[in-house]
């Protein structure tokens, strides 16, 4: 596969995760904002914009409209959902022939329905119908994902990218609600913790509805069966990394494999008990820091390497 | 071959053969036909009297029988869908993108069998003359020795390519992929407007189309005997195949300038529908004279590559250093043999507006034949007597920049105002070898779904000649329309759309 190629799978693949988790959890955050009272919503939305967004917000606008406003359609803003869908889009279309008609259709349609809602209009009905909307079309763009593409090399970039993309998403979402200090979250914003992770259920199926914060991170970070923990996610990145670049000579291989290995190692052995008394944040940073070294690896030894190293 | 028969009864016999009920009139009678101006020019579907000629007897009724509000939903579905496949292009103003498709007309143009087989034998025999005309020019040069065509129209185009002196090209194919705009002028004939020698685009809207037209008219359709064209991308491969010096395992990439080329659809499209991959600059690298991919594995060898950028681009080493769009020391493992280009470099000598005026001498020349299509009168303005002639007549002419494409330096004259004729008149004194200039032919109007009626605009027709070890044409061709009312300039730069081409079986 063109190292071109890969590095925008992995890019696409990364803005739609990107782009999937903001839409989630505007989505529950716009249903369960009703059921708050106003310092609680101010402090959950102050959670909700750190998660979501690179850069620091020195201002954080009162009212959820322009928060919306400035998290879902301002383009100027690179960490916005439009933003997000634009990028993968532009990604994609870089490598239109990897894609299936299926694939490139359904992104395509989806960032031109969202790039043509008008923003405020949505506050005339239930603002979170315009994200279970998006949802339920980054679904079938997952669905058509999968069934419509080979499961070869460039499937692997793809899943690379998404399951990267979503270890550091969950870590920065779990360090806000878990960090020492700050506004401690209440009962409430545990259970819409979960809904952000579409969590509640397989949850409370392992450890019935009892809402305690050190189950919810032991469950988030280290159930090996829920797609939405980061443990889950680890895996799909150690598994995805075996299936790339089949013919790449050893010694570039066993660099990045290395460092998925000891990422692995530590969400397996990991002890919730031994985090919980203040090493959650610590570990967050990293498991964050270890994937961006995979990142910078995968690059190294797939797509940006020196022509002269093997000539 | 003024005078020959291009009928339209040579596939539907019967005791009217040329056209179907009488129609009195068609202005101002028949609700779709309402606005339908037969002019001066030659009507596809419909005779001078207003009936329909008897390839277009079934879309005439069916025309006639179907609601316009239900095409106009088929229009919009049809726009919708392009929209969506991303068949855009990308248009920059105050660095604003605007995504927009190239306007697609869903009712289909037809061609006869008997035409298409005429035009078939006179694009086969111009591109086996323009491919011999350009292996003589890079060789030995005999043509202009015999004074057929004039040294310095040679030697002082700027597309002729010193570099590829003396340089053997696969069976001596220079142009593999050619795309020519023919015309059908006021006598019904077909005659050869330009020849696209270098980079031609339009193939992926020819494919596009049929899925649209098909679609709208499918009973129409199945009822024609249309020749499929699906299979234009494995005639391409099977063209790019037969450059490479062996049989097994050839590497083909085409080279793209990437995403922000208009016809950057087309290049992924073709790249899908081949399975060949699609590169860009920065994916090559040359090392001893081979060029590599850089893929996740390593490096993979390149056998052949379809270029789509053009020559100026293709190595900053040889050509335009300040390209970041080809590929340092391309050229050389061409030379080298390492790699075929195609088209090769080179080949826009041939598809100036200069030397399109010696085609058909050229086919002589070298085939000892009479050209089986014809070319479009054509004044070079470098000859004393024509210039007079031009400037004389400039109101009733079309002139043209001799190494412009696209519609552009062009003066259109009976359309321009007196200032506008008048500067280009100052052009053509102070440059006159610079310059042709033609009549201005009434290309012929086809039906074309407009608002909520069908009107008459001009078009032309370009199909695409393959040519490796053999000329291979797939029977069809993308038909390109002027969709202004009126206009004669069918360029998708100049706000020109498309429309599908059915060319019936026998």
């Amino acid at each position: 596969m063109l190292s071109r190629v890969a590095d925008s799978l992995y890019w696409m693949s990364r803005y739609v995760e990107r782009a999937e988790h903001t839409a989630r959890i505007m989505a529950v955050k716009l249903e369960s904002m009703i059921e708050q009272q106003p310092e609680d919503a101010r402090a959950s939305w102050a959670r909700v914009v750190e998660a979501l967004q690179d850069a620091h917000w020195d201002d954080l606008p009162h009212d959820a409209p322009t928060i919306t406003k400035r998290l879902v359609f301002d383009r100027e803003n690179e960490s916005s959902l439009l933003a997000s869908l634009g990028f993968a889009r532009d990604n994609a279309r870089q490598v239109r022939e990897a894609l299936s008609n299926e694939v490139w259709g359904n992104l395509n349609r989806l960032y031109l329905h969202l790039s043509g809602v008008q923003g405020d209009a949505i506050w005339v009905h239930s603002p979170a119908l315009l994200f279970r909307d998006v949802l339920d079309e980054m679904q079938a763009l997952e669905g058509v994902t999968y069934s419509t593409l080979s499961h070869g090399e460039g499937w692997y970039f793809l899943e690379l990218g998404k399951y990267i993309e979503r270890v550091q998403l969950l870590g920065r979402l779990l360090d806000v609600h878990f960090r020492q200090g700050g506004v401690t979250p209440k009962y409430f914003d545990w259970l819409v913790l979960l809904k952000f992770c579409t969590a509640f259920e397989p949850y409370t199926k392992l450890y019935t509805a009892s809402i305690r914060p050190q189950k919810i991170a032991e469950f988030l970070l280290f159930d090996p069966e829920f797609p939405h923990s980061i443990r889950f996610s680890i895996d799909r990145v150690t598994e995805a990394l075996a299936r790339v670049a089949p013919g790449a000579p050893p010694a570039r291989r066993a660099a990045v494999e290395r460092l998925a290995g000891r990422l692995k190692a530590s969400v397996d052995f990991g002890q919730i008990d031994e985090l919980m008394s203040g090493g959650i944040a610590v570990f967050l940073s990293d498991l964050t820091r270890q994937c961006e070294k995979i990142h910078e690896a995968l690059f190294a030894s797939y797509i940006t390497y020196g022509a002269e190293t093997v000539l | 071959m003024q005078g020959e028969v291009l009928a339209n009864t040579e596939d539907f016999g019967g005791p009217d053969p040329v056209t179907g009920p009488a129609r009195a009139a068609l202005a101002g009678k028949d609700a779709p036909y309402a606005r339908y101006d037969l002019a001066r020019a030659y009507d596809e579907m419909f005779a001078p009297d207003g009936r329909p000629r008897s390839p277009y007897i079934a879309l005439d009724s069916r025309l006639t029988s179907l609601a316009m509000e239900e095409l106009v939903r088929r229009q919009h579905a049809c726009e919708q869908s392009f929209l969506h496949q991303g068949i855009t292009f990308t248009v920059y103003n105050d660095n604003q993108a605007t995504e927009r498709i190239i306007p697609t007309d869903l009712l289909p143009r037809i061609v006869t069998a008997g035409e298409w087989e005429r035009i078939e034998r006179g694009l086969t025999q111009r591109i086996t003359a323009l491919n011999l005309f350009l292996r003589d020019i890079y060789g030995d040069g005999r043509v202009l020795k015999d004074g057929i065509v004039p040294r310095e129209m040679i030697y002082g185009s700027k597309h002729y390519r010193r570099e590829m002196r003396g340089l053997p090209v696969p069976h001596g194919s220079y142009v593999n992929i050619c795309g020519s705009d023919l015309v059908r002028n006021e006598a019904g004939d077909f005659v050869v407007l330009e020849d696209n020698l270098r980079v031609p685009s339009g193939v992926s809207y020819m494919l596009a189309n049929r899925d649209v037209a098909r679609r709208a008219f499918p009973g129409v359709f199945r009822s024609m005997n249309v020749r499929p064209i699906e299979h234009y991308p494995l005639e391409l491969l099977a063209t790019l195949r037969a450059l490479a010096p062996f049989e097994q395992d050839v590497s083909i990439a085409i080279l793209t300038p990437g995403v922000f080329n208009s016809a950057y659809f087309e290049h992924a499209f073709l790249a899908r529908q081949m399975g060949v991959e699609l590169v860009e600059g920065r994916d090559l690298l040359v090392n001893d004279n081979v060029v590599y991919t850089r893929t996740t594995s390593g490096l993979k060898r390149i056998d052949v590559i379809y270029r789509r950028i053009d020559d100026d681009f293709v190595d900053p080493l040889i050509f335009r250093e300040d390209s970041s769009l080809g590929v340092s020391g391309l050229f050389n493992a061409y030379r080298a043999g390492n790699v075929v280009i195609a088209n090769a470099l080179g080949t826009g000598v041939a598809d100036d507006k200069a030397i399109y005026a010696y085609v058909p001498r050229l086919i002589r020349y070298y085939l000892s034949e009479e050209p089986i299509l014809d070319n479009v009168e054509t004044f070079l303005c470098r000859e004393e007597k024509s210039l007079k002639h031009v400037l004389a007549n400039l109101d009733k002419l079309v002139v043209k920049a001799v190494g412009e494409s696209g519609g552009y330096g062009m003066l259109v004259g009976p359309h321009a105002s007196q200032a506008e004729r008048d500067v280009f008149a100052e052009k053509l004194k102070s440059d006159p070898e610079n310059y042709i200039a033609q009549p201005t032919i009434q290309l012929s109007t086809a039906p074309t779904f407009v608002g909520d009626g069908v009107e008459a605009r001009h078009v032309d027709l370009r199909p695409f000649i393959l040519t490796g070890n053999e000329t291979k044409i797939v029977p069809g061709a993308l038909t390109r329309v002027a969709l202004k009312r009126g206009s004669l300039v069918v360029n998708s730069s100049q706000g020109g759309g498309s429309k599908d081409t059915w060319v019936l079986s026998r």
